[in-house]
């Protein structure tokens, strides 16, 4: 499989991540060292302001007979946090979630705006999450948040100024207001 | 109870002269803000956050394979703050556990695959059930149980959670374990 990663300005992305396939990372993306990203089935995007934790795993993963496809792509929107040792391979993700430490989401599961998973929860049945659901507890019960999310973006402000004096990154490496003068 | 020997490989870990055993497959970022006071094991897959604040750990930790310790961040108004760590001596941390305390007493034992949620403190001799789930800011005091259903059991002079000499034993089971962790004998020949 060939690596191809997109990495805009102003996103860290340390080294010591794995990466496989076609990954697209949005401007403002964190990715801790360890975490592992693997396009199987078609390409992943990821959007603006992503943080994915040590040990987390996102994966697109390649349904039995399938092929890769390079026109199904995985589009992850902006603002998700992956913390540590969270598993993903939910079909569609949007914006503003929260995936906690340890949870394991199914291929399957289609996650829309303002969810958090908690820690430990395995989601495995295809279904879809409603906006703004927290799943909880030992039984995984599903609820309405009641009030929102707080930003991450103190956070991504602190990671991007820290990361870059301990790791070596990979550089970003496409600017879209180049390619568009290329073009 | 004696434990039988681990044997690691010489290529695999690295051991300095106050007795630390590291594995040269950890993840130890910041390792100038990373202190091991002496007898810690680490083992391989394990990852220390150092780069977001300081961590201390006491004598005779053991720190398992694939657990995470992390310092613990605080929202503020003005931007956020990670806090240093301090994990106390003899304390166990079990395989795959994610830590985000911000103290861990003396005696403390952490199961396998344990969630320790952000800004938590552990006091001395508690223990964490394998899988237990710690939400942020939960306190666990002295002699208790975090069992993994989520709830505390026990407490001083009620030894069906933990044992009444916890302390003790705790230092023989780490002590006994970093004496057990020897390297492979090399093959006579």
């Amino acid at each position: 499989m060939e690596s191809n990663i997109k990495i805009f300005p102003k996103s860290v992305v340390c080294e010591e991540s794995t990466l496989r396939g076609d990954i697209t990372f949005s401007s403002g993306c964190v990715v801790h060292p360890s975490a592992t990203i693997i396009a199987e089935a078609g390409p992943i995007i990821i959007g603006e302001n992503c943080i994915v934790e040590e040990y987390a795993t996102i994966t697109h993963r390649l349904q039995p007979g399938a092929s890769w496809d390079v026109n199904k792509i995985l589009s992850i929107g902006g603002h998700n946090v992956f913390e540590v040792g969270c598993n993903v391979e939910a079909s569609r993700i949007g914006d503003k979630n929260v995936f906690e430490s340890k949870c394991y989401v199914g291929s399957g599961v289609s996650v829309s705006s303002g969810c958090v998973i908690g820690a430990g929860i395995q989601i495995c049945m295809a279904q879809q999450l409603p906006e703004n659901t927290i799943v909880y507890g030992q039984q995984a019960l599903q609820r309405e948040a009641i009030e929102k999310q707080g930003s991450q973006t103190l956070q991504i402000d602190f990671l991007r100024k820290v990361l870059p004096n301990y790791h070596h990154l990979r550089k970003p490496n496409y600017d879209p207001k180049k390619a568009r003068s290329v073009v | 109870m004696e434990i039988a020997d681990t044997y690691y490989s010489k290529d695999e870990y690295v051991e300095t002269a106050s007795g630390n055993k590291v594995s040269r497959h950890t993840v130890l970022c910041g390792s100038q803000n990373i202190v091991l006071n002496g007898k810690v094991i680490v083992q391989s897959g394990a990852i220390i956050r150092g780069d977001l604040a300081n961590v201390r750990a006491g004598r005779y930790c053991v720190i398992s394979k694939n657990s995470v310790i992390r310092p613990p961040y605080k929202q503020f108004s003005k931007g956020i703050a990670f806090f240093p760590m301090h994990i106390g001596d003899h304390v166990f941390i079990g395989e795959g556990a994610v830590v985000s305390a911000a103290t861990i007493g003396s005696f403390v034992y952490i199961g396998k695959n344990a969630i320790i949620g952000r800004r938590c403190t552990l006091k001395d001799c508690c223990v964490i059930e394998d899988g237990a789930v710690l939400p942020p800011e939960t306190n666990v005091s002295s002699y208790m149980r975090y069992t993994a259903k989520g709830t505390i059991e026990g407490g001083q002079g009620n030894p069906y959670f933990v044992p009444a000499a916890m302390q003790d034993e705790m230092v023989n089971y780490t002590k006994s374990f970093y004496e057990h962790f020897v390297r492979t004998p090399a093959p006579a020949s």
